[in-house]
């Protein structure tokens, strides 16, 4: 029955198969002229693209092939018209959901290369990726509803309005992407360099760099959220990678000090030697350094209030000049310095010095010095910070770590010395530091001298 | 004003340095006690020194005590004798001073945990202490080193009952068995009577109170008061006027605690007898700005006191950058360091001779005016006040000279 249905319409079955076959080598003809094209580009130009698009498209196009031969034979068959319309979708369905597949595998393929190439953060391929895939699965949902006739005019509206809020998100997030992917390309920064933003003075270790954002750890602890587009817009200078870290980190302290009136008071020499020989430390401390720090606005004016004193109160000029002379920078502690002005006044007051009298009201004061020593919020990791925490350090907090620590806390050496030898192992440094005679500047002079010697040492580390 | 507009004055750092410090006494109730809220430097520094003491999370109060026109006379004469003028004080001048004191006493709300007492005025309140508790501080901003025994002898038992006294200056401070601190006053940079002006805002000023500018001019700003020895400047200036040609000016406003002013401005008129180059202005009708104006309109600005307290106006005149010259008094010689942020002089002559030599040469008044705004910019401005007390009030906490917090 079959063999006689066959001799009947042999033409019917015969056309349509001829087509089918004719049309499906055609097509695998051209896909295999399109493979070797693309596999010569990609051994041409090296781009990785061009093999994507071949692998992801090697069974796909097959699929489309016969999709098409099946389809086209479909057409010239003599089966009812709406069988014909029916196997029409469903070729055409198996066609675009092929394509789908095909072209989110390409599309994920293809954004990972771009990111890798351009050294995009990870959120930021990720982002795009997801983008191209909501996109696809879009047309190719909307392309099957089409296919098989349903009503899309609301569908459309909703992707429309879904568009416009992405749309919406990209205008906010968008240049902060592209900032994210310029500044990933350019490579002029990246995480663990230390950068200085010169418009705002912000700076610190960069600790990530995400699609929107740079984040940066200034010294004193605090992260600073610098927007992408921003760092793309000022100028930013890049000190580089990490320098050595300390073993331990450097802790800043604030100082504040207050004086408190002791009631003793000395009206001549002998009773202003008397009174040196009992007072508490504070009160030496306080005699010696308290000129220095009320003036620190001054070029150097190394001075004490003992000298002082002597000079306007008892007007004998060459033991004040004696006094004022004392180096204070070479005692190691305030009992040696108590020590050594009592020695000069009583060799002056035994040589037959002054025996005058302060006019009533000009008494010598004795006055002490009472500190209050704060955490700050600074701390340094290494010498970049270091420096950094020292630009921004309040005149009590230098005074005191540099002044207060080796002398009246009997450190013997400033802290900054201490540190950079101890903890950073930068002997030399520590020494030039320890070297510079604080007496001799103003406390921002002196500010400025180390800041100086330690941007040096960085600069010769940098060079080498 | 806020804390941040100091901040291009004194640097961020001393601000931080403020936050850091207050941040260990946040919520201490602190309360002030004087008596007036006008008039005279202690009112004016409270009037600056609580809304900064709020900002920075200290609760910070302050009462005023209420007395009678008689009361306010016997503090006077107080004032004067702790200075160590003579003045005629009867039993019942004590016995007022009391019953004042006992009356507010028995009105006040003593609430403080630290409890701020300033001036000899509110003195005896201390009483109150064993009742309402808390750490007293009597603040002294006089100078009572050379006091008339009598009147030091009945303050001193109320004194040393107080868990710390403040003086202004070294020299201020009496043998006390109670701890004894050492704390300046100090100027706001950001009020009236400090702030920048424009030329035309200084220009506007000398013109309403027609001062004319065509000769350098010396100035003095204080009220009138024996203390302030405006005669002898008066006599001062007749001398400088025999070589340099100037204008000297006199201006000075009134307290609600001192009615000794209309009597000593007659004896300075008459002192003056009519010469057309002092112009006296007194009263309060003029405004902080236009003495803000006066003062950067002068050449040299004089503070010719006998005795003084710590003399603000040698603050205000030095952060204007102006040449001082003024007596060796009080706390004078704490600001203006001889030859170095001003000149000191000790009497009539002193001061003559160190005018001419200022008004001689601009070179030399120039450099001292910027040393001395430096100097008050470190040492006498309210940001270095707050710091005080803040340090006060945790110092009194502590008896040990290095604290580590």
């Amino acid at each position: 029955m079959a063999i006689d249905w066959l001799s009947d319409n042999w033409r019917e079955v015969l056309i349509p198969a001829a087509v089918g076959v004719f049309v499906l080598i055609a097509c695998l003809w051209l896909r295999q002229l399109v493979r070797a094209r693309l596999q010569r580009w990609s051994k041409e130009t090296g781009w990785k693209g061009f093999d994507v698009f071949r692998q992801t498209t090697s069974i796909p196009s097959v699929i489309w092939a016969l999709t098409i031969a099946a389809w086209l034979a479909v057409l010239v068959s003599t089966i009812p018209s709406d069988w014909q319309e029916n196997a029409s979708k469903g070729l055409w369905t198996l066609f675009a959901l092929s394509l789908a597949l095909c072209l989110l595998n390409m599309a994920g393929r293809l954004i990972t290369l771009w990111g890798q190439h351009l050294k995009t953060p990870d959120k930021a391929t990720k982002a795009t990726w997801h983008l191209a895939r909501i996109v696809i699965v879009l047309i190719a949902v909307l392309t099957l509803l089409e296919i098989w006739g349903a009503p899309i005019t609301a569908i459309l509206l909703a992707a429309g309005i879904l568009a416009l809020l992405v749309l919406l998100v990209a205008i906010d997030v968008g240049p902060d992407l592209v900032a994210a992917l310029q500044l990933s390309s350019s490579q002029n920064y990246g995480v663990g360099d230390y950068i200085k933003l010169t418009e705002t003075g912000e700076e610190g270790y960069v600790t990530e760099v995400n699609w929107r954002n740079t984040l940066v750890r200034a010294p004193n602890g605090s992260i600073t959220i610098v927007p992408n587009r921003k760092m793309t817009r000022t100028t930013v200078i890049n000190y580089g990678h990490p320098v050595k870290k300390a073993k331990e980190p450097f802790r800043f302290y604030s100082r504040s000090h207050m004086k408190e009136l002791t009631g003793l008071r000395a009206r001549n020499l002998r009773e202003l030697a008397d009174m040196l020989k009992v007072v508490p430390d504070s009160v030496i401390y306080f005699h010696t350094h308290h000129f220095l720090e009320e003036h620190h606005y001054l070029t150097s004016q190394p001075s004490n209030d003992l000298s002082l004193w002597v000079d306007e109160a008892l007007g004998d000029e060459v033991l004040a000049e004696k006094l004022a002379s004392v180096d204070t920078f070479q005692f190691s502690s305030l009992q040696a310095l108590r020590e050594r002005h009592i020695a000069i006044i009583e060799e002056q007051l035994a040589q037959g010095g002054s025996l005058r009298e302060a006019a009533p009201g000009g008494e010598f004061h004795f006055v002490k010095s009472i500190s209050v020593i704060i955490p700050a919020s600074y701390q340094a990791s290494d010498i970049r910070e270091f420096v950094e925490a020292l630009r921004k350090l309040s005149p009590g907090s230098l005074y005191f770590h540099v002044f207060e620590s080796r002398l009246r806390l009997g450190r013997g050496l400033n802290d900054f010395s201490a540190w950079l030898a101890d903890s950073l192992g930068e002997d030399e440094l520590a020494q030039k530091v320890a070297r510079l005679d604080p007496y001799t500047h103003s406390l921002e002079g002196l500010r400025e001298a180390l800041v100086q010697l330690i941007e040096k040492e960085i600069g010769e580390a940098t060079r080498l | 004003m806020k804390l941040p507009d100091y901040e291009p004055i004194v640097g961020k750092s001393t601000i931080e340095e403020l936050r850091l410090l207050a941040s260990k006494l946040a919520g201490r109730e602190i309360q002030n006690i004087n008596s007036t809220y006008v008039g005279g430097g202690v009112a004016e520094i409270l009037n600056h020194m609580i809304p900064i003491l709020q900002e920075l999370g200290v609760d910070a109060r302050w009462n005023v005590i209420k007395g009678s026109p008689g009361f306010f006379e016997v503090t006077k004469k107080f004032h004067n004798a702790l200075h160590g003028r003579k003045e005629p004080i009867s039993e019942d001048d004590f016995e007022l001073f009391l019953e004042i004191n006992r009356k507010n006493m028995a009105e006040m709300d003593f609430h403080g945990q630290t409890m701020f007492i300033h001036d000899p005025q509110p003195c005896a309140l201390i009483e109150k202490k064993a009742e309402s508790g808390g750490k007293w501080i009597w603040r002294c901003h006089i100078d009572v080193s050379n006091p008339d025994e009598r009147v030091w002898r009945f303050l001193e038992r109320f004194v040393i009952k107080y868990d710390a006294t403040v003086f202004s200056a070294p020299a201020f401070s009496r043998p006390l068995p109670v701890r004894q601190f050492l704390i300046s006053p100090s100027i706001d940079p950001l009020s009236d009577k400090n702030k920048d002006l424009s030329t035309r805002e200084i220009d506007a000023a000398m013109e309403a109170m027609k001062i004319p500018r065509d000769k350098p001019i010396v100035t003095q700003v204080s009220r009138f008061d024996y203390m302030k020895d405006p005669v002898g400047v008066v006599k001062a200036f007749e001398l400088v006027k025999r070589s340099i040609d100037c204008t000297l000016v006199l201006v000075g406003g009134g307290a609600t605690d001192d009615p000794e002013g209309e009597k000593v401005l007659a004896e300075v008129k008459a002192a003056a007898d009519g010469n057309p180059d002092i112009h006296i202005i007194s009263g309060q009708a003029r405004s902080d700005i236009e003495i803000n104006a006066l003062q950067r309109a002068s050449t040299v600005i004089l503070q010719k006191s006998l005795k003084e307290g710590f003399a603000l106006t040698v603050s205000e005149a030095l952060w204007k950058a102006k040449p001082v010259v003024a007596t060796a008094v009080g706390g004078i010689p704490l600001q203006v360091r001889h030859k170095l942020t001003g000149l000191l002089s000790h009497g009539i002559d002193g001061t003559a001779y160190a005018v001419r030599q200022l008004l001689a040469n601009p070179d030399y008044a120039r450099w001292l005016g910027e040393n001395g705004k430096e100097h008050v910019r470190h040492n006498f401005l309210i940001t270095r006040h707050v710091r005080d007390y803040l340090l006060l009030f945790i110092a009194l906490d502590h008896s040990e000279d290095v604290i580590h917090l």
